[in-house]
């Protein structure tokens, strides 16, 4: 049974690899490790903001086509634009300060082509955690669903609960990198604390604690009303909401030190 | 101004409510935060637990006080002992100390074979006023006690987004660190 751990520097962040191949060799589960992040890193050099000479940030400043782009950059944009659809404009890439912005989204988008590197080279079980955004496959080492904490906003070492996830969550909020979300709509009131979505794509799941973040109540809404996704708030108060597919994971008894 | 390093502080266990999940629930709210009553405390019966009371926020601050002033060895603290001898399988990680505003702390996370067992934070130097003002903020905190039943079996964890530097501190960093061979 091959088993690896990984982290890695890239995109702003620290990208954690945790996978279980009973039918790779190490040798083999580590070179598709290295695949994966080389996906990454690309992605990263294609996308990022921080980067003048990616080939977004020159699209934003109108020095190239998107044609003449990499076809990965129309893709996100499409994404983008279904994401808004999907959220019913609290999730909106084209109306952000400098020109189109598809953070909100492309690092779970840029997460699940890593994870399907991984999958194709025989990789039956991992979790890829990307800066708080998780995608799953498989099943986790203890069995049963993933059991992901979900931090909590304003303390460093407690969790605000411990979710039961099948394939992706994502959390957005204010409380680790400051005020940095754009509501695209301007709702009235305090900003919530935390956003969480699960489902089955962490693209849309991105997108979608991005629009929860900024929408509050109004996007859980949205979220609700989708498929296969849920949503789970912590507000600018303390309270909480939650969609009727959360599941929150009851601690076990027997598991107490 | 004081907001801002509450964003950052993993602060002191004991004065908090614990949350009550209403799993059946749909889209009602799990707990009344405002209100300072939490009653909901389903998950939160820990018979063991030496700040079982469960005060409310706002009349905690004897009891987060005794627990912050306390160095690594606090009273919930019980696997200090950090490199546990490998016949049981424990062992616990030490995330790096990190600096605030009011002080400083690290996370630490404690594991029986895979399993996390304890996550608590370790080097905490708070200020006194500091407990004062979170103890103020009406907001659903956890007790250290039920975090550590939460935490166990936990796979990974989800938040807003860290930096690379943050991520030093972050609880993913050190379950990371723990199953790195």
């Amino acid at each position: 049974m091959a088993s690896i751990v990984h982290t890695e520097e890239v995109m702003g962040t620290v990208v954690s690899f945790h996978a279980d191949a009973p039918g790779m060799t190490e040798a083999e589960l580590a070179a598709s490790v290295t695949a994966a992040t080389a996906l990454l890193h690309g992605d990263d050099e294609t996308f990022s903001l921080w980067k003048p000479e990616s080939p977004l940030s020159r699209l934003r400043r109108g020095e190239l086509r998107l044609e003449d782009a990499p076809a990965e950059v129309a893709e996100v944009l499409d994404l983008c634009e279904a994401a808004g659809t999907l959220s019913q404009g609290w999730f909106n890439a084209f109306a952000m300060p400098g020109g189109v912005d598809p953070t909100g989204l492309v690092k779970g988008w840029s997460l699940e082509r890593a994870l399907a590197v991984l999958v194709d080279a025989g990789v039956t079980s991992a979790m890829l955690n990307g800066g708080g955004d998780v995608v799953c496959h498989g099943t986790p080492p203890q069995g049963g669903p993933w059991l992901i904490g979900v931090r909590h906003p304003w303390r460093l070492d407690a969790l605000a609960a411990v979710l039961e996830v099948e394939r992706a969550i994502a959390t957005s909020g204010e409380y680790e990198r400051g005020r940095h979300l754009v509501d695209p709509i301007g709702r009235i009131g305090p900003r919530p604390a935390s956003a969480t979505v699960t489902g089955p794509s962490l693209t849309l799941a991105d997108a979608l604690a991005t629009a929860v973040a900024v929408g509050g109540d109004d996007a859980l809404e949205v979220v609700a009303s989708l498929d296969g996704y849920d949503a789970y708030l912590i507000r600018a108060d303390g309270s909480e909401a939650a969609t009727e597919g959360i599941r929150f994971s009851v601690a076990d008894p027997d598991g107490r030190d | 101004m004081k907001r801002a390093a509450i964003a950052v502080v993993a602060a002191v266990g004991g004065f908090a409510g614990v949350l009550g999940f209403n799993l059946g629930g749909s889209r009602a709210p799990l707990l009344q935060g405002a209100t300072g009553s939490n009653t909901g405390s389903n998950t939160g019966t820990n018979p063991g637990s030496s700040t079982g009371s469960n005060p409310p926020a706002t009349s905690s601050s004897s009891s987060s006080s005794s627990s912050s002033s306390g160095s690594p060895s606090s009273p919930g603290s019980t696997t200090a002992s950090g490199s546990g001898t490998p016949a049981t399988g424990l062992r616990s990680a030490l995330g790096n100390t990190y600096q605030y505003g009011y002080g400083q702390l690290a996370v630490r996370v404690t594991v029986n074979g895979s399993t996390i067992t304890k996550v608590d934070t370790v080097g905490l130097q708070t200020a006194e006023s500091y407990s004062q003002q979170i103890a103020q903020q009406v907001i659903p905190l956890l007790r250290h006690e039920v975090l550590a039943a939460q935490s166990a079996r936990v796979n990974g964890f989800s938040g807003a987004t860290y930096t690379s530097e943050a991520y030093l501190y972050s609880l993913q960093s050190a379950l990371d660190k723990l199953h790195k061979k």
